[in-house]
């Protein structure tokens, strides 16, 4: 039953819009991906595409080993959750459970029972006499979850499900997402603009932003390594420091020169080929620029700057500050005592500066520079194995990583 | 009232009042208002009590009652035959109108059609085309082709003129239902057929029912086609039956008159009754889409 999808050099194109620009991605069979991107990135078009809303101007999709191009969505098999739910309005709970089965000629036994079963996995047993206009926004949004499981069908596809509901009721449907994928174990492709929904439920993420898939990969390579200043960007709260930088060689080795410091770069770090003596930008993750007096050992990199804005979040504080002419920000633990035009010494660990070309804006930094033990991460989980094979492994195997472990850590 | 009231009990007790002010613009509108709906509300006060007077004349004034001008119009052939000719009509025109409308509005509304809002448009311009400005050459036509003095063939030139505001008002009553719904079982697997009979019409039926009301209710009030289109005394409507009772029988019989358009008046004030239902409560997609 687990099948695997494939887009193949698609294209959509609306007019003269491009939607969705010359698109390759697998998702593996039983694999949870997550599409990210900001509003009009095409993201929730490749969604349709695959649900056969919309036609690929060029290109082919593959559920299966089957071409679907052609096919309409009602023999696709796929079951799809709408970010408006769209359930029908004057059928009750029960029968738009049973919509989808009667539609496909299911038995009025075989229905009952499925309803039955799949309204306990989701406990929507009480609500079957309701109409949707009498269900508050968590139930609909089970209902329509219900109205997808129900069809078992090939692949699940997402487009925003959690994007109605409010902070609270999101946290816990999220955690119960994570629980249904782990159970059923069906292909799922998940659109979201939200970053956390991502790096918490994906086996893998792919980012894409105007019409391009920029990244795909497990949640801590994304947000390890990058692959360009809009992936950088875009994932990490809060967003990460980018500050102009020029690389050298000084002594042989590659140095980076910015914000008024020097940074030779440690033995294990690689660039691009293509990578010389340039302009670079330099991207710094906020929780990487530390107060000098909460730093570890390995933050050798010293700079100087002025506090502007502290906002303090509970657990640790970030602050907003002005270095060598740039603003940064930087994560300080809480109660730091910190004011608004104080001068403060911060501290980085170069190992975990980012390299990117500041043309192009693509990655020149092969791996996070080698160096120094890692600090604590805030994604959750240490870092493991980085390199290129234990990579590859994980793209190979994306439902062998521990989609349970963090289903854990967010219930 | 209430104003003045509340100020005094302000003034006198210092008890801090909810103070409505009425307002010079708000009394001239109200006044207006009233003026206005006495245009429409004595016309109709005359046909009530002339209908029921034994000697009713062009004044209104409270009646002798008596019950003779209703046996009087109920005895004659030809306000019989006016109401089944009405019927047949406005009936034909309705089922006519309503089910070209729906199909006519579908795709309009969910569909890429090249140059649809010129089409649209060209729509909206017709539906305000008087139609005596067509009356001429349609009755030219309707000698050719022999169809005079049918009801049937008039109804359908009346379908014809309702068409491009019922095709209008159909399109935004579709127009109102999620196209996700229909997405929705697409995926969920539904053929096309069973789409339109269990999501589509269940859904629009509100919007079927107002139009081919409104279309009944124009088509049972339209007086000049069928004034046109049909001569034997059999097959005239009531409107143009009306238009019979005032110039043809010299003498006026007022209280037949107001009776025959009392009677005239029933369906439509009951369907005006069931439509107003339809507008109020009926149009509701609550938790089809957030």
């Amino acid at each position: 039953m687990l099948s695997e999808v494939r887009f193949e050099g698609v294209h959509k194109i609306f007019g003269t819009e491009t939607a969705v620009e010359d698109l390759n991605l697998t998702v593996g069979a039983g694999e949870f991906l997550v599409v990210v991107g900001p509003s009009g990135c095409g993201k929730t078009t490749t969604l349709r595409m695959l649900a056969g809303l919309e036609r690929p101007s060029y290109g082919r999709i593959l559920i299966g080993d089957k071409v679907v191009n052609n096919v309409s969505p009602r023999f696709r098999d796929v079951a799809m959750v709408f970010q408006s739910y769209a359930l029908y309005p004057h059928m009750n709970v029960y029968d738009n459970l049973a919509f989808g089965m009667r539609a496909r000629g299911a038995s009025g036994k075989l229905v009952a029972d499925r309803v039955k079963e799949t309204a306990d996995v989701l406990g929507l047993g009480q609500l079957m006499k309701r109409r949707p206009s009498e269900l508050s926004g968590g139930q609909r949004q089970r209902v329509a979850l219900g109205r997808a499981l129900i069809r078992q069908p090939q692949v699940f596809l997402m487009d925003e499900p959690l994007s109605n509901l409010d902070a609270g009721l999101r946290v816990q449907m999220r955690a119960e997402l994570s629980r249904l994928h782990e159970r059923f174990r069906v292909t799922t492709m998940y659109v979201t603009h939200d970053q956390v929904e991502a790096m918490t439920m994906g086996d893998r993420i792919a980012v894409m932003n105007s019409g391009r898939l920029q990244q795909v990969d497990a949640p801590e390579t994304l947000y390890d390594s990058p692959a360009n200043i809009f992936v950088a960007g875009f994932i990490g709260s809060p967003r990460m420091n980018f500050v102009p930088g020029r690389l050298t060689t000084a002594q042989g080795k590659p140095t980076v020169e910015f914000l008024g410091v020097k940074a030779p770069l440690g033995a294990g770090a690689r660039l691009t080929a293509d990578a010389t003596d340039a302009d670079v930008t330099v991207g710094i993750r906020p929780e990487d620029l530390m107060w000098r007096k909460a730093a570890g050992p390995d933050s050798t990199l010293s700079l100087h700057a002025e506090v502007d804005v502290v906002e303090p979040m509970g657990h640790e504080a970030y602050v907003t500050a002005l270095c060598a002419g740039e603003t940064v920000t930087s994560r300080f633990p809480p109660r730091s005592g910190v004011r608004t035009r104080e001068r403060v010494e911060l501290a980085l660990n170069p190992a975990r500066l980012h390299l990117f070309d500041a043309r192009s804006g693509t990655t020149i930094l092969l791996r996070p520079i080698a160096g120094a033990a890692d600090p604590p991460r805030s994604v959750g989980e240490a870092r493991t194995d980085d390199s290129a094979e234990g990579r590859a492994e994980r793209q190979r195997q994306p439902q062998a990583r521990g989609t349970q472990s963090r289903a854990e850590e967010i219930s | 009232m209430s104003a003045v009231q509340a100020r005094r009990v302000g003034a006198e007790s210092l008890i801090v009042v909810p103070y409505n002010r009425v307002s010079a613009a708000a009394v001239a509108t109200n006044m207006i208002l009233i003026l206005l709906g006495c245009f429409f509300l004595l016309p109709m006060l005359w046909m009530l009590f002339a209908s029921i007077d034994s000697n009713p004349d062009w004044a209104i004034r409270l009646p002798s009652p008596t019950l003779a001008n209703f046996v009087d119009v109920l005895g004659r052939a030809d306000a019989l035959s006016s109401f089944r000719s009405s019927l047949i009509l406005a009936g034909t025109t309705t089922v006519v109108t309503t089910v070209l409308a729906v199909l006519a509005a579908y795709p309009l509304s969910r569909m890429h059609i090249p140059f649809k809002r010129a089409f649209m448009l060209a729509i909206l311009f017709a539906s305000g085309l008087p139609v005596s400005m067509l009356i001429i050459p349609v009755y030219q036509m309707y000698v050719t082709f022999g169809w005079l003095d049918s009801l049937y063939a008039t109804a359908l030139f009346l379908s014809a003129s309702s068409l491009p505001f019922a095709i209008w008002l159909m399109k935004n009553f579709i127009d109102a239902v999620p196209v996700e719904l229909e997405q929705a079982a697409a995926i969920d697997g539904a053929s096309t057929a069973r789409i339109v009979r269990e999501l589509v019409l269940p859904l629009t039926l509100p919007g079927i029912a107002v139009t081919a009301i409104y279309t009944f209710i124009n088509a049972w009030g339209a007086f000049i086609i069928p004034f046109v289109l049909t001569y034997s005394p059999d097959n005239q409507p009531g409107p143009v039956e009306i238009y019979n009772f005032m110039g043809s029988h010299g003498l006026f019989k007022f209280g037949d008159l107001a009776v025959f358009s009392l009677l005239f008046s029933v369906p439509v004030i009951v369907l005006y009754l069931f439509m107003s239902r339809y507008f109020s409560g009926a149009f509701n997609f609550g938790g089809a889409v957030k």
